[in-house]
């Protein structure tokens, strides 16, 4: 299995929010497959895999499983009305493909998109209220099948495009997660032997509970986050970004752990892996403003894979910079201090 | 022979918008060649012949467009992305955050935006310009992108053509293959008539096509045969919904370009009611066809549209039902036998 692949089987895998199921399942799988430890699942369902527990405390790579959303709120005439589950641009939603997964299984639908005739001439876009599903049935059969609560992911599957650039929808955090389990890979691969915990954390999209839950019960001496951040594109501000292929965005804020980053930079530098740094003022958005607080502290490094088009169907990452996260990681869980 | 449903599917997966109607008329021409005669004009149009039980009485004419709406490359960007002008209306909203098939190599590529996270509210509450959409195909610089792309390319909406819920269909370009696809099956059955049929070139910018063609062919009376915008969604007062679908094929007696044919509208109802077909008509005067260019043409032709009820025209997921268009297919057998006689 290479790490294209990685990628590839949990962004083919759902996960709102709260329903991370189906992508827990597949890192699971991803897991066992490569005999990277023994995994189990917290009550708010975050994903746990230790391995060389005992003694002291262990080393902590993190990174979400949760991606953002649609939830049904009601299911009129053979149409869906929605929320957002995490920040959804409703700009991009008319004529987008979604999948709703029902209780009797998922179901390919289509945002519906107003009709010219029905639209003024410089409308925005329509307002949540106003967001339908068109689901193909009859007001009788939908009404039979789809349910409030039943959760809705784009449908838009998994693309190479030119070089090592790949778009999909939940590459933020899958990106993330992929970069972790191949980080535990190469660290078992390297004979690393102290206790180690990987998380995939649910939740995050929402506020991060998964993370902070999981790191209190798993107590690590330090952690490693992994998240994405803006990447560089047409339209958004320069200052605001790193670049694709440039290699991972080491967060340097006052809420992240100074000497782990610095070590961490250091060993980059000596491995000639790229880094950008990413410079936020205060916590940076991320789980890792979670785990920094939990328990009585936990030194926490925040690397971010650089990316396009972040909670849209078409998010691109380049899988030089999955690799290169996971290299960092292996090599400052490795060589750092901690 | 093929089925409706599979043959709509292949010709919709294939890329054409208007002007680079090549590989559709390709296809159709593989389709139809062993049923009647054929040329291709010098516009690409295909112009066929089939021969029916009986001489006709009245020259009729069947046409429906082959082309699609897309884009064409129009600049590259210092960063390797591509700027595109759209072929046909597109409402850029249908079109950010979709992926897309580019020039002839169809190479993936995504259609961008600024993340949510870095608007404010105003910017989130503005729709999107055709302007502000750029496509990435994943190079970083000019220099790689033209080694790929140039100026001129088409560009079009990746196929995702698939059956969902009750019998409905969504998927790209359905406007108007599905109108090519019913004519194939109907080239390929027995005809009580000699009929012309024309699949048409590049609609979707002005009906350039179909002038040309209805001046070749000459017709007494022609049905174009085509999609048309349905307001059926949940919520949507009767007055605004136009036509719904799984109602039967819409015929309008007027729209935007065209006022149709009273006797042959009036006809074609009372067809239909007489043959126990569903059928509608357009409550509300919208849209067009290529019923303008026809009744213009040469002379001048009776004409009539027989039209899909469809939703969401125009862009990579426009719904229809499959119903309808076996109904739709039923009927125009029986206005072949009423108007040609």
């Amino acid at each position: 299995m290479n790490l294209e692949q990685i990628v590839q089987r949990l962004c083919a895998a759902p996960g709102l929010s709260g329903r991370e199921d189906d992508a827990r399942a597949a890192a699971m799988n991803i897991l066992e497959e490569l005999e990277l430890g023994n995994c189990s699942v917290t009550p708010l369902g975050s994903l746990i895999c230790r391995s060389n527990m005992g003694g002291e405390r262990p080393v902590m790579l993190e990174a979400h499983l949760d991606q953002v959303g649609m939830v049904v709120t009601r299911v009129e005439e053979g149409f869906l009305h929605v929320a957002n589950c995490g920040g959804i641009d409703r700009r991009l939603l008319p004529a987008q493909r979604v999948t709703v997964h029902t209780a009797s299984g998922p179901r390919a639908c289509v945002v519906a998109s107003t009709p010219p005739h029905l639209k003024g001439d410089d409308e925005g876009p329509a307002k949540w209220e106003d967001i339908l599903i068109d689901t193909g049935y009859s007001a009788e059969e939908a009404g039979e099948i789809f349910a409030p609560g039943d959760t809705i992911t784009p449908q838009a599957g998994f693309v190479n495009l030119q070089g090592s650039r790949i778009s999909s929808p939940a590459l933020d955090d899958r990106a993330g997660c992929a970069a972790v389990l191949w980080a535990a890979k190469l660290l078992k691969e390297a004979g690393y032997n102290r206790p180690l915990v990987l998380a995939l954390c649910s939740f995050e999209e929402l506020g991060g509970q998964g993370a902070a839950t999981a790191a209190f019960a798993e107590a690590p001496r330090c952690c490693y986050a992994v998240d994405v951040s803006f990447a560089a594109a047409s339209g958004i501000p320069e200052a605001k970004c790193g670049k694709l292929a440039q290699g991972p965005m080491v967060g340097v804020a006052p809420i992240m752990n100074r000497e782990m980053t610095q070590v961490m930079l250091a060993i980059a530098k000596e491995n000639g892996i790229l880094t950008q740094l990413e410079v936020m003022g205060g916590s940076t958005g991320t789980d890792a403003d979670k785990i920094v607080s939990a328990v009585g502290g936990i030194p926490t490094a925040l690397l971010s894979i650089p990316q396009r088009n972040m909670h849209t169907p078409v998010e691109v990452v380049d899988l030089q910079d999955i690799e290169n996260t996971a290299r960092l990681m292996a090599l400052a869980v490795m060589g750092g201090d901690r | 022979m093929m089925e409706l449903l599979e043959l709509t599917r292949e010709l919709c997966a294939l890329p054409g918008i208007s002007g680079e109607e090549g590989k559709v008329a390709e296809y159709i021409t593989n389709c139809i060649k062993d049923c009647c005669e054929y040329k291709i004009d010098l516009l690409g149009n295909i112009l066929a012949w089939k021969k029916g039980k009986n001489p006709a009485g009245k020259k009729l004419l069947l046409n429906a467009h082959m082309d699609e709406v897309g884009f064409t490359v129009c600049f590259i960007n210092s960063d390797g992305t591509l700027r595109v002008h759209p072929v046909g209306g597109v409402d850029a909203a249908v079109v950010v955050g979709r992926r897309v098939l580019v020039g002839e190599k169809l190479l993936p590529g995504v259609v961008g935006t600024t993340p949510i996270h870095l608007m404010d509210a105003a910017a989130r509450d503005k729709g999107v310009k055709m302007d502000d959409l750029y496509i990435d195909i994943g190079v970083d610089s000019k220099e790689e992108a033209e080694k790929l792309v140039s100026l001129g390319d088409s560009v079009t909406f990746e196929p995702g053509f698939e059956a969902f819920g009750e019998g409905y269909l969504m998927g790209k370009a359905l406007d108007d293959r599905a109108g090519c696809a019913m004519l194939i099956k109907l080239i390929q059955s027995e005809l009580p008539y000699d009929c012309m049929f024309a699949f048409t070139v590049q609609e979707e910018i002005g009906c350039v096509g179909a002038k040309a063609a209805a001046y070749t062919l000459q017709p007494d009376l022609s049905i174009i045969v085509e999609t048309t915008t349905a307001g059926d969604l949940a919520g949507v007062a009767e007055s605004k919904k136009v036509c719904a679908l799984n109602k039967g094929p819409v015929i309008p007696f007027m729209d935007r370009g065209t006022v149709y044919d009273r006797e042959m509208y009036a006809r074609a109802h009372r067809i239909s009611r007489e043959k126990g077909i569903a059928c509608q008509t357009k409550e509300g005067v919208y849209g067009g066809t290529e019923g303008r260019s026809i009744q213009t043409a040469a002379g001048g032709a009776k004409v009539l549209a027989v039209s899909l009820p469809c939703r969401y025209l125009h862009s990579p997921s426009c719904v229809l039902a499959q119903q309808d268009m076996q109904e739709e297919l039923k009927l125009l057998e029986y206005l072949i036998e009423e108007f040609a006689k």
